[in-house]
């Protein structure tokens, strides 16, 4: 299946994007910038972060008066199936809308309305099935899901048919019961692993260029799919709650060294190919799965002080944050601390605002006398947040 | 763009030799930069420990050790301050370049730890009822002085949260979210003049070149209170005119201060704020319990609003 999309121009405006950054970083001068900006030209509608934001709210808050002047004709007098099959119609009618309008005819690259009319055509195509049962609607979803993700290049359509997959194969392993039940960890770390290398080798494709972005991002959650199915506390709490297994005290879910072993060999591989092949989706994916190990391993293990734990794992963060960034004052094996490229959303304002709201909320509390732990402090109020 | 982009650029003879050669090194993977993922452990780090080293503190009242524990924590502010001290460089109006890559976080982590500190000592010694506010506002004045001398928005936006606390607004929308925002009465007239005053402020600071890239921070602050204070005033009160006026000349204002820093986050503020004023006028006046009319405004205001941006948008991509 092809993109929507003209995708001579979706490459373009992708090196304009990337050449833009060489810019910043005073890598090429503007003229060279200005040269290829006429170089590589895209007539795309693709308007800035904030306006899209903007136009992604107007375009549904009038989605929904037009929803609603249809339901005032609607509602009242017809039968369910009626509405399911309007519902379908409707949505496909958005999709439509998009395609011949807005996509073809005025050029709308993800402008905000592109999203708002994408994202309300899926919800009343899928809201159209709502009345089968949830094998069809797991599955129209899937459908749905990765049909938007391919031809749009949209990266929520294509985190919501990554997380259908999952929970598809969750759902049939589970209604097979018997051993296959019991075997779902494993079944999850075999696809997800299949699915992440084929993914890796997708990417390296030229004609896959256009969704370098969707491939990166169904990537990362496959390796932390990969994660879940081996860690402890997921396979556990979900044996728990799914299965009806009965924990007695003292004892311990069937294999569980399995488990234990994989929560601390899983995230070490992770970090040991991230560091060794330079991959830095392994890098970052890596560094939450350590953590999320870090918390399994406490949350059965606690000694009861939650602060004592907060206050060590500071200080161990600080402790090899400063001796990597000293280690790598020099580069080490292609390795540095400078900023390369500079990155959307590594700005400072950005952050000056997460400070703030990290830490200074609770203060009005301390003022109005009541509990001192939630109260002045930058400490007591920056728990809630943890 | 792909891998053999920077070659492709390089064959059309639209980067020279040796930008290829640089570029490359970068986009083939062969140099990665651990820039962000250091930051981020640092910034997790600084955090974490004094998260844990605050309720440390406050769960110990009065045991044994406690004294040990904050001689500890005032020892340790008291090292940041001075690896600050040490370390930087001179004052400038201008942004200056952090001499080391943690210093920025040394005076963070200082920071949060003298105020866990200082609220301590103020409980410990009961003088949490009376002097509160004087407190409040010293941690404000000492913040706004590291902020300009140690060149730190951050602590900057510490700063402004101080002040605004002393004046009984607390800044964080976690507040808002939990909506105990406004608890006494008239808070939202203080809202509305701090926020103006500390605006006019920050431009005249702006004016005369001093620390001009703070003055986004300040802004941005100045306009969340102004508006959330002008607000409440129109949901709360029975004659709303004024604060609909006021709404209106915050998103006129809002609206330059847009293109004068180029800032579509404040076009974002301009737009909503006015939406918002608008649509709650015309439902007190006209839309009253009439719910095709709600559905044709919402058609009709939006519609009209997406058409008209995207009429406009050289507009919105040039001035802004």
């Amino acid at each position: 299946m092809r993109s929507a999309y003209n995708e001579t121009w979706l490459y373009n405006l992708a090196v304009i994007k990337e050449t833009k950054r060489w810019l910043k970083q005073n890598f090429i001068t503007r003229e060279q910038f200005e040269r290829i900006n006429e170089a590589y030209p895209s007539s795309f509608y693709h308007p800035n972060f904030m306006i899209r934001i903007l136009l992604l709210l107007a375009t549904l808050l009038a989605l929904s008066g037009v929803t609603g002047l249809l339901a005032l004709i609607f509602l009242n007098s017809t039968s369910k199936e009626f509405l399911s099959v309007a519902s379908i119609i409707y949505g496909i009618l958005h999709l439509t809308f998009l395609e011949k309008v807005l996509i073809q005819n005025n050029k709308h690259y993800k402008s905000g309305i592109t999203e708002a009319l994408l994202y309300s055509g899926i919800g009343f195509t899928i809201a159209g099935f709502s009345n089968f049962d949830e094998h069809v609607i797991l599955y129209v979803c899937l459908i749905v899901f990765s049909f938007s993700a391919i031809r749009y290049v949209d990266l929520i359509c294509t985190m919501a048919a990554t997380g259908t997959f999952a929970a598809i194969l969750f759902y049939e392993c589970y209604n097979a019961g018997g051993i296959v039940q019991q075997i779902i960890p494993f079944v999850f770390i075999l696809i997800f692993g299949a699915v992440y290398l084929f993914f890796k080798t997708l990417k390296s494709r030229e004609s896959f260029k256009v969704w370098t972005n969707n491939l990166l991002l169904v990537e990362s959650l496959s390796l932390l799919l990969v994660y879940a199915g081996g860690n402890y506390l997921v396979v556990r709490e979900l044996s728990v709650s799914m299965m009806g297994l009965d924990i007695e005290d003292g004892g311990d879910i069937p294999f569980a060294f399995i488990f234990y072993s994989l929560t601390v060999l899983v995230p070490v591989a992770y970090l040991y190919f991230g560091i060794k092949r330079k991959d830095v989706v392994l890098l970052r994916v890596s560094l939450i799965v350590i953590a999320f190990s870090a918390f399994t391993f406490k949350y059965y293990y606690s000694l009861g002080h939650p602060e004592i734990t907060l206050t060590l794992a500071g200080v161990i963060l600080l402790a090899v944050s400063i001796l990597l960034l000293n280690y790598l004052k020099t580069m080490r094996n292609g390795f540095t601390r400078e900023d390369l490229l500079g990155e959307k959303w590594g700005n400072l304002n950005v952050e000056a605002f997460i400070v703030s709201q990290t830490m200074g909320g609770n203060r009005t509390n301390a003022q109005s006398g009541d509990s001192f732990g939630g109260g002045d402090s930058g400490g007591g109020g920056a728990s809630t947040n943890f | 763009m792909t891998q053999q982009t920077p070659k492709e650029l390089f064959d059309k003879g639209l980067i020279t030799g040796k930008q290829f050669n640089k570029i490359d090194l970068i986009t083939s993977g062969k140099i990665v930069s651990v820039f962000y993922e250091l930051r981020s452990l640092l910034y997790l780090g600084v955090m974490l420990f004094t998260a844990g080293a605050g309720i440390l503190i406050y769960e110990n009242i009065g045991e044994l050790g406690h004294i040990v524990a904050i001689i500890a924590l005032s020892l340790l502010t008291i090292v940041c301050f001075g690896y600050v001290y040490q370390k930087a460089v001179g004052y400038s109006n201008e942004q200056v370049k952090s001499p080391t890559p943690y210093f920025d976080y040394i005076l963070l982590l200082g920071s949060l730890l003298f105020i866990s500190v200082q609220g301590y000592l103020q409980f410990q010694f009961g003088l949490l009822d009376e002097n509160l506010g004087i407190s409040t506002l010293i941690t404000a004045a000492f913040f706004f002085y590291l902020a300009y001398r140690y060149d730190h928005a951050g602590i900057l936006s510490l700063a402004i949260t101080a002040l605004a606390s002393f004046w009984s607004i607390s800044i964080s929308p976690q507040k808002w979210y939990s909506g105990n925002f406004f608890e006494g009465a008239h808070l939202y007239s203080t809202a509305i003049i701090f926020g103006s005053v500390l605006a006019a402020v920050s431009i005249l600071l702006d004016r005369r070149s001093i620390k001009k890239h703070f003055t986004f921070t300040y802004l941005n602050f100045c306009m969340l209170i102004f508006f959330v204070g002008s607000m409440v005033g129109l949901f709360d009160t029975e004659s709303y005119t004024i604060y609909l006026l006021l709404i209106y000349a915050g998103a006129v204002f809002a609206f330059y201060v847009a293109r004068w820093k180029k800032s579509f986050l404040f076009l974002l503020y301009a737009f909503a704020a006015t939406y918002i004023g608008t649509t709650y006028l015309l439902a007190d006046t006209v839309m009253r319990d009439a719910i095709e009319l709600w559905f044709l405004y919402s058609i009709a205001s939006c519609g009209g609003f997406v058409y008209f941006i995207v009429k406009y948008r050289t507009f919105f991509a040039r001035e802004l």
